[in-house]
């Protein structure tokens, strides 16, 4: 029988390697695949005979299971495998039990046929193979009803079977008891403790490292499941676990300690690795110490053991070598541990914290990436212990920005960011930039989404940095701060401006915005501009993507031509920046992204239309005003919906007369706020709940979707400018609270003269100016009763123009006007001809509630 | 602290070895892992694929030899000749005690077949995963004595 088993088998194996030949000598993928294709369904045919001898059904298990390794399907085999280990051969056995652990998962079904033969397996009277192979299988292969079901089995090996002197038996025992136990917390009810006794009291594995760290892995499970006891609400259970496991295995926290250093002067050559005693080992322990040091719970047969831990965990890093791979491994477990633990006071693990930076500090000047990798990991999660000790070795850190891998300049980057402060502001920041410069000249080469990733961390980092701290202590001179961040921000405008997403150049323009320091700051900007507006080398210095840069060009050019052009203290290339060029700019921009149909072209866009509308007024040259006009027509048509409504409204502004338009597009005032720049979707919603439906405030919600200067403008000068072009005008509608906090105490003028008086209000009016066309004039009501949704109609002869201004109340924020109180309403009329008045009033009484309306007519005495 | 999986696959990226102990880790986010109506459940070749192209596209004088993966796992990698040894590890576990482990069990390999070359691992994949069965049990170490391992295994082999 021998001899003809073995003949057969050779063949058998003849056949696999013959198999694998001609996979790996297929020419192409499809010669392969005709291969494997036709293997496949030989195989499935194969193991549907019932026939088919033993040797021939063990060999194609061994080509399905290389079929698996190459990534075929195989389910059509898992029932044959389970047959497999049920039979005698311990050959069949164990092809069997590697092929039911590589094709089934734990969530089959299947699973259910194996309890009974993994039971009798792992009850085998006199193979320990067989033991030791079911061990294996259960252990890496465990669904709950499996781990409830051979729980028992399993420690009865350890306590009754004959090989339970044998730690190459134990081991697994202990080991697949951990992983059964991971599965279903619930097990610790039925486990017997004295296995944990047995197998620590008893000489006979006291020094055997493979028993040592199963029984450390058990400890882990058992400490491990405390979330799951806890959620499983079963009261026993938890007593159980509290009282009766817990204390139990904390009784060999000493022993742990004494394994653990004992392995320190463990000269052994079987587990040294380069000069170290089982690295592996020793970080188990480790491991298994801090989990329980850790423990949710206080637990006093744990925490007496508290500072002798901490002399454990000192003593282990004093004697590590940190020059040798294994040595690393260990004492970064050790700085792991150090910074996971929670249950002690600070004073205890102040010189832990030290002790562990230090560590990790050394392994920073490492040569090899894995020790710096985990090294800056670790330090990013340990700056909040102690950031005096980090910030000590950012000579190291910044050393890691040259390196190669992009992970660990990522870290690096993101730590020097973590211990960044006012002082160190300047230092750092230069180091960064140079890195960014150094990526910019090489053409960002090798650049994939790790770059990307990166770069997008510096700028984001960049700008909180730049809230939060100030180089002002430094210089002693708080405008020398926002000028330097400036300097910074177009740098980087410049370096990385094509990864800026939009809320970014918010902020960078606010930035830009605020910068008080006029001279330098023009200064800045017209380095900028100089740039942007010298046609041939934009395609060089500036990325043709580089859409930040153009937005903030643009935005600047809208902002400051006309104070940048007459500015004395600052000289300007006036051959590169003039009128002309930077109307051809915006035109050229226009031009530029007419097709991009991306959020941030639709943006620039925005940002566009605005600068042109504000440069009609700075710049002088007719022809330029002409083409910026061209521009905004020709959005008008735009595909695009807010952009067309934004151009329609800009049409009509861009001709309005040159004095309304002077006040309308000032210059944007400080920001008060940066930090809190209204977003547009949060300004869209406050209009809508200050309930303004009126057509005037309509074009100001389109006036200020997406631009933030013209939201600010809003709120510094009051609607009412736009108001004033626009009649009928009603008032009260618009409550903007800002206007309200600046105006001063109206009160009603000696010389102005009363023009109506009912036995409600009173009206007077004051002249201001009279020219030649042009009258203006305010007028006074004075309710002599309480009011409030006053509304004021004024009409002029067919000949005149009328413009009404908001009113204006000095003793009340809101749409009611106590008794006696002084409303102001500005007027302005042009034209031809006397000066008549139509004035129709309506309001409500605040007493009866009431709707009153008064009409007059009013002659003045002046001609237009 | 436990293996999700070991892969080991040439530089043409064709794979030579894959035992899953952990199969979640097909799943990007972790949740339940047995769920097949998932859309987020990668199939194993395709995370194999990925996992290659990752790896293979790194520089091998210059980086790390760890990278994280997906948000549940961390691959940790060595490269051997032709061959790449990965290990999918939980994201909170240490790395370089796992790049030991690859170590170990390349050394392992390099005893029990003689100056192991891919060829072996080829021809004789059940018994590399006899090897790695010895060395791991349900994705932890179990044995770290390459003296002891070596024993068992050449107990093992006379058995066939």
């Amino acid at each position: 029988m021998a001899s003809s088993s073995t003949s057969s088998s050779k063949k058998a194996a003849s056949s696999l390697k013959s198999f694998i030949k001609d996979v790996r000598g297929a020419k192409t993928l499809a010669d392969e695949r005709a291969i494997v294709t036709k293997q496949s369904a030989k195989v499935r045919t194969k193991l549907r005979d019932d026939h088919l001898s033993h040797s021939k059904r063990r060999t194609n298990i061994q080509k399905l299971l290389y079929l698996y390794i190459l990534g075929e399907q195989t389910h059509f085999g898992q029932v044959e495998c389970i047959n497999l280990i049920a039979s005698d051969d311990f050959v069949d056995k164990r092809l069997g039990y590697l092929s039911t652990s590589l094709l089934l998962d734990e969530s089959e079904d299947l699973l259910t046929l194996l309890t009974n033969i993994l039971s009798n397996d792992l009850n085998h009277p006199s193979n320990r193979y067989i033991v030791s192979l079911a061990l294996n299988t259960l252990g890496s292969l465990t669904s709950i009803e499996l781990a409830r079901d051979l729980f028992p089995d399993v420690q009865k090996i350890i306590k009754h079977s004959k090989f339970n002197r044998e730690p190459l038996i134990m081991k697994k025992c202990l080991q697949c008891l951990a992983k059964l136990i991971t599965k279903d917390s619930s097990l610790l009810e039925i486990l017997d403790l004295e296995v944990i006794e047995y197998c620590l009291d008893s000489n006979l594995f006291r020094m055997n490292h493979g028993v040592l760290l199963s029984i450390s892995k058990l400890f882990q499970a058992i400490l491990l499941s405390y979330d799951s006891i806890s959620r499983n609400n079963d009261q026993y259970e938890i007593e159980n676990y509290n009282t009766k496991v817990i204390p139990f295995i904390s009784k060999y926290i000493p022993t742990l300690f004494e394994k653990l250093l004992g392995l320190m002067n463990d000269i052994t050559p079987e587990f040294n690795v380069q000069g170290t005693a089982d690295p592996f080992l020793q970080c188990d322990l480790i491991y298994t110490l801090t989990l329980f040091f850790n423990f949710p719970k206080e637990i006093d047969d744990i925490s007496k053991h508290g500072d002798k831990f901490i002399n454990v965990l000192i003593q282990v890093a004093n004697n590590t070598s940190s020059t040798t791979g294994p040595g690393k491994v260990v004492l970064y477990e050790t700085t792991r541990s150090i910074f996971s633990l929670k249950n002690f006071n600070e004073t205890e693990m102040k010189p832990l914290y030290t002790l562990g930076i230090n560590t990790l500090a050394t392994f920073l000047k490492a040569k090899d990436n894995n020790t710096k990798y985990v090294a800056l990991n670790s330090l990013v999660k340990v700056i909040p212990y102690d950031p005096e000790s980090v910030q000590r070795h950012k000579k190291f850190i910044l050393n890691c920005l040259n390196d190669h891998d992009i992970s660990i300049k990522m870290r690096a980057i993101e730590l020097l960011f973590a211990i960044l402060n006012n002082g160190n502001l300047i230092e750092l920041i230069n180091e960064i930039m140079n890195f960014l410069e150094n990526l910019y000249a090489n053409q960002f080469k090798n650049f994939n989404d790790d770059w990307e990733k990166m770069i997008h961390l510096i700028i984001d980092s960049l700008i909180v940095a730049f809230k939060k701290f100030s180089i002002a202590e430094e210089t002693g001179n708080p405008s020398d701060d926002s000028i330097w961040k400036l300097k910074i921000l177009i740098k980087i405008l410049k370096l990385v401006g094509n990864f800026i997403d939009m809320e970014t150049i918010n902020d960078i323009l606010i930035s830009f915005n605020n910068t008080e320091n006029i001279d330098h700051k023009f200064q800045l900007i017209s380095r900028m501009l100089l740039i942007s507006l010298k046609p041939e080398t934009l395609m060089d210095e500036i990325a043709e993507n580089n859409i930040a840069w153009n937005i903030v060009s643009i935005w600047c050019l809208g902002e400051y031509s006309d104070s940048l052009l007459l500015n004395k203290n600052v000289a300007i290339n006036h051959e590169v920046i003039n009128e002309f060029t930077i109307a051809s700019y915006l035109q050229k921009m226009d031009e530029s992204y007419r097709i991009d149909k991306d959020v941030s072209a639709k943006t620039l866009i925005h940002y566009l239309l605005t600068s042109a509308l504000k440069l009609s007024v700075k710049l002088n040259d007719k022809r330029c005003i002409e083409n910026l006009r061209r521009l905004i027509l020709n959005r008008t048509k735009d595909s695009d919906l807010m952009i067309q409504l934004k151009a329609v409204q800009y049409d009509i502004l861009f001709n309005q007369p040159a004095n309304v338009k002077k006040v309308l597009l000032s210059a944007m005032p400080i920001f008060e706020n940066s930090s809190a720049s209204p977003s547009i979707d949060t300004a869209a919603t406050m209009e809508i709940k200050s309930g303004k439906t009126k057509k005037n405030d309509l074009l100001l919600d389109l006036l200020d979707y997406s631009t933030d200067e013209l939201q600010e403008q809003k709120k510094e000068k009051p609607a009412n400018l736009l108001q004033e072009l626009l009649q009928p005008n009603t008032t009260n509608n618009n409550s903007s609270s800002t206007e309200q906090q600046q105006k001063p105490i109206i009160t009603l003028p000696d010389d102005a003269k009363e023009i109506h008086s009912s036995e409600n209000i009173e009206v007077y009016s004051k002249l201001i100016s009279h020219e030649e066309g042009f009258f203006q004039m305010e007028l006074y009501f004075k309710p002599l009763i309480s009011i409030n949704n006053l509304k004021t109609f004024c009409a002029v002869t067919k000949t005149q123009k009328l413009t009404l201004g908001q009113l204006f109340c000095s003793t009340t924020n809101n749409d009611t006007f106590p008794k006696h109180s002084i409303i102001r309403q500005s007027l302005k009329v042009t034209g031809t001809g006397k000066l008549k008045l139509r004035l129709k009033l309506t309001f409500e009484s605040n007493d009866t509630g009431s709707e009153l309306s008064e009409q007059f007519d009013h002659k003045f005495d002046q001609t237009l | 602290m436990a293996i999700q999986f070991i892969l080991c696959f040439n530089k043409q990226g064709v794979v030579r070895l894959l035992r899953w102990y952990d199969m979640c880790a097909c799943n990007g986010n972790g949740s339940g892992g047995s769920s097949s109506n998932n859309n987020d459940e990668l199939l194993p070749q395709d995370l194999i694929a990925q996992i290659y192209r990752l790896i293979s596209a790194r520089d091998h004088k210059h980086q790390s030899n760890f990278v994280e993966f997906s948000e549940r796992t961390k691959l940790v990698y060595r490269r051997y000749a032709g061959l790449y040894f990965v290990m999918g590890i939980d994201l909170q576990d240490e790395e370089p005690i796992y790049l030991s482990h690859i170590h170990l069990v390349v050394e392992v390999l390099d005893a029990f077949f003689g100056n192991v070359c891919e060829l072996d691992i080829v021809f004789n994949f059940y018994k590399t995963y006899m090897v790695l069965d010895e060395v791991f049990l349900g994705g932890e170490i179990q044995e770290v004595s390459k003296d002891m391992l070596l024993e068992k295994l050449g107990t093992l082999d006379r058995l066939a």
